[in-house]
């Protein structure tokens, strides 16, 4: 079960080459909530929107697919959605909310809702949450160390950065590609990254990422109901394009494999953790 | 000669009380005493070194149905000891979080006040959670515009209890043009049933006024005197809707006006109980033979307003700025009713006003100098009156007059002359909340206790 319960799987992209134009590569998310937007399934979004610093994401509550499309794109840093939920349901007086996140913020998100701290009239209000691949992340430090001293890429240039085929890809505004093998970005990933057990969003009601399909497309877990029913009328109406996941290459073959890399991998942090220290060990924050 | 009875713990009000009565041979009330039982909070006490930031959010913790006019005091004092003027758009979001607090907290005193109440026409007490018509649907009214208020408090407020957005110096945060309209669409959906609810509990109270006899619910029937729940004190109230501060050009609130009395020196001395209705709900009044000391026993000091007690409440707000002048239990309740449609058209008001894009935190926040500030707002159930001294950012002294210790002695007076069987009806038409209300420590200016007493 390294790729938690799902219902369907599928190889998918948006069908708007507007956003398809400047997403990471299927336009899964946006597309999405683009839909659900326009279907009245939520009244905004809490997405990782544009900041003050080039490729660093501040939480953004999006209500309009204008400000969707503004945040378009895989940034390789922190971005505190969770921060926003809140702050949704309140300033921003909305009713139906959805959220985007990584698997520790759909964790969260999770926990939150069965138990509300804090978090009044918060649960009954998440309409829909989309989770999206993680194998670990960098703070915004790193990240600028990779692209900047390592790829030899001033921040402000790059337009895309991408993670695929071991390698870390910065993509500038004047067409060249710099490459680093992904080895060399593995000290700067964050710690706590090192615990998790989540490769594929297990709690989110849609997750999605771009392992297991050809580029352009992406790989899509529907999992719960709520999640098959907004997926489902979205296909209906024809706002993805799809491929049967079994045809295409390399599949869910190579998910299951990385997921399997970084459960194992984590495990194994987790154990020397264990044993850290004298006579007691760190917490591990799964039990 | 006179006979004790008491009834102990009084019930259908937020917080412990006790009322212990001196009566005739009719079982009218001579002299009445309606007192606190509930422990000392300490809030003045822990805000003390506290940063001005903090104080009033702890101090809108004592309670959980007026927190927004406690947070609002609590902060406005704070502002008002700084010398701090706020934006307008933060004055406006203050506004329709305090018409929010008055919506939910007058709606919930309704579900309170209805069990001695009769449907008008019949002889049957109401039950608001019952399923029958016409009440169930009274109900669900209620509870329509509590969710409203308690909706709108939590859009504006960032909570629906313990507002988290006010701060000194203004607001955290202004609304989103979505949230506004959002409000707008609230409001105006509570305004007709706003003045539906109105209309019906007026007729409620006023059928219960013209009764010759009446009980409390579950009660034995006895006939009500004429002036029943008078009192001749005067009234305080600083605004029809908001609240006044220190800050203010012509400040309507005097703080050298207010003295403080200790409850040893004013409520019954010892006294023991004779009278006993085994009978009386629920669970009988206190046994005969019972030991009772209300001078003792009372837990909140007792405030004056040139030298006497006041009341505090809607009937004080309507009777200064609207010339309202029913008196009696049955005209405080019809008061509080009548304040409905004022809170609702206030907050469309405000609603309509805020600018969305405006700033709603002052460019410049004071330090403070130690000088007294004082906030007065009129909470669902009276004048809340918040004093503090702030210097260098923290909390120097605090202290807090808040409605329902003003109502005490006022509600001990207005209890003479009723049959003690329907004393309750009095007290709860005072809409009380005790937990706020108690506090009991007296110090002087070099921070020396010098009073206290035992507590039993």
């Amino acid at each position: 079960m390294v790729l938690g319960s799902y219902k369907t799987a599928i190889c998918a992209r948006a069908a708007d080459p507007g956003i398809l134009a400047k997403s990471q590569d299927g336009g899964i998310v946006t597309q999405l909530f683009a839909f659900a937007l326009e279907e009245g399934i939520i009244d905004g979004a809490v997405v990782a929107g544009p900041g003050d610093e080039p490729f660093k994401p501040e939480p953004i509550v999006a209500t309009t697919v204008a400000e969707l499309l503004e945040a378009r794109g895989t940034r390789y840093t922190i971005c505190p959605n969770m921060s926003m939920i809140k702050e949704a349901t309140r300033t921003y007086g909305l009713d139906k909310v959805g959220i985007v996140g990584t698997p520790c913020q759909i964790q969260a998100l999770r926990k939150a809702q069965l138990y509300p701290m804090g978090m009044r009239s918060v649960p009954d209000k998440i309409a829909l949450a989309v989770g999206i691949f993680c194998m670990e992340n960098f703070p915004y430090q790193g990240l600028e160390t990779m692209v900047e001293d390592l790829c030899n890429v001033k921040m402000e240039s790059a337009v895309k950065m991408d993670i695929g085929k071991g390698k870390f890809s910065v993509y500038t505004e004047r067409g060249a590609v710099s490459q680093i093998p992904l080895k060399l970005t593995h000290k700067f990933e964050q710690g706590g990254c090192h615990v998790c057990l989540d490769y594929v969003a297990n709690l989110a009601d849609v997750s999605t990422g771009s392992v297991g399909t050809p580029d352009g497309w992406s790989t899509v877990f529907v999992r719960t109901k709520v999640g098959e029913d907004v997926w489902g009328r979205a296909i209906g109406a024809g706002y993805f394009e799809t491929k049967d996941i079994a045809d295409v290459k390399p599949g869910l073959d190579l998910v299951t494999k990385l997921a399997n890399e970084k459960i194992s991998k984590n495990q194994k942090t987790l154990e020397e953790r264990a044993t850290f220290g004298v006579n007691k060990g760190l917490r591990n924050p799964y039990l | 000669m006179a006979k004790v009875v008491e009834i102990s713990p009084t019930t259908r009000h937020e917080g412990h009380t006790k009322i212990t009565m001196q009566v005739n041979d009719a079982g009218i009330v001579e002299r009445g005493d309606w007192l606190s039982l509930t422990p000392v909070r300490g809030i003045e006490k822990l805000a003390i070194g506290k940063s001005m930031h903090q104080a009033p959010k702890i101090s809108s913790r004592v309670c959980g149905i007026c927190p927004i006019a406690h947070t609002l005091a609590g902060i406005e004092a704070m502002e008002a000891s700084i010398g701090c003027y706020i934006p307008d758009d933060a004055y406006l979001l203050r506004v329709i979080l305090q018409c929010a607090n008055r919506l939910h907290s007058h709606a919930l005193h309704n579900i309170l006040s209805l069990p001695d109440m009769y449907l008008p026409g019949t002889d049957t007490h109401i039950n608001p959670f019952t399923s029958e018509e016409p009440v169930r649907s009274v109900a669900l009214r209620i509870q329509k515009l509590r969710e409203i208020g308690q909706t709108v408090g939590e859009i504006v407020g960032g909570e629906p209890i313990h507002p988290s957005n006010p701060r000194v110096g203004g607001m955290y945060k202004n609304i989103t043009p979505r949230a506004k309209s959002k409000l707008y669409d609230l409001a105006k959906e509570a305004l007709p049933l706003a003045r539906d609810h109105m209309e019906f509990m007026i007729a409620v109270f006023k059928d219960w006024d013209a009764r010759p006899m009446a009980s409390v619910a579950n009660g034995k029937e006895v006939e009500k005197t004429e002036k029943f729940g008078f009192h001749d004190q005067g009234y305080m109230a600083v605004d029809p809707l908001y609240g006044s501060s220190s800050l203010d050009i012509e400040p309507r609130w005097f703080p050298e006006r207010w003295t403080e009395v200790r409850p040893w020196d004013w409520y019954q001395g010892e006294l023991e109980v004779s009278l006993e209705d085994a009978e009386y709900p629920i669970g009988g009044t206190t046994p005969v033979g019972t030991k009772v000391w209300p001078a003792m026993e009372a837990c909140t000091g007792v405030p004056l307003y040139d030298g006497s007690p006041v009341e505090v409440g809607p009937r004080a707000r309507l009777a200064m700025f609207r010339n309202y002048d029913r008196k009696g239990a049955m005209g405080l309740q019809i008061a509080r009713q009548m304040e409905y449609m004022d809170c609702l058209y206030s907050m469309i008001e405000a609603i309509d006003a805020v600018d969305c894009s405006g700033s709603v935190l002052a460019d410049e926040i004071p330090q403070g100098d130690g000088s007294l500030g004082w906030a007065a707002n009129e909470a669902p159930r009276g004048t809340d009156v918040h004093l503090a001294k702030v210097k260098d950012g923290r909390v120097d002294w605090y202290s807090l007059l808040v409605p329902t210790t003003w109502n005490f002695p006022t509600v001990s007076r207005a209890l003479e002359g009723a049959p003690w069987q329907l004393t309750e009806v009095i007290m709860r038409a005072y809409d009380p909340c005790v937990s706020c209300a108690t506090h009991m420590m007296v110090v002087d200016d070099s921070k020396r206790v010098v009073a206290q007493k035992m507590f039993q």
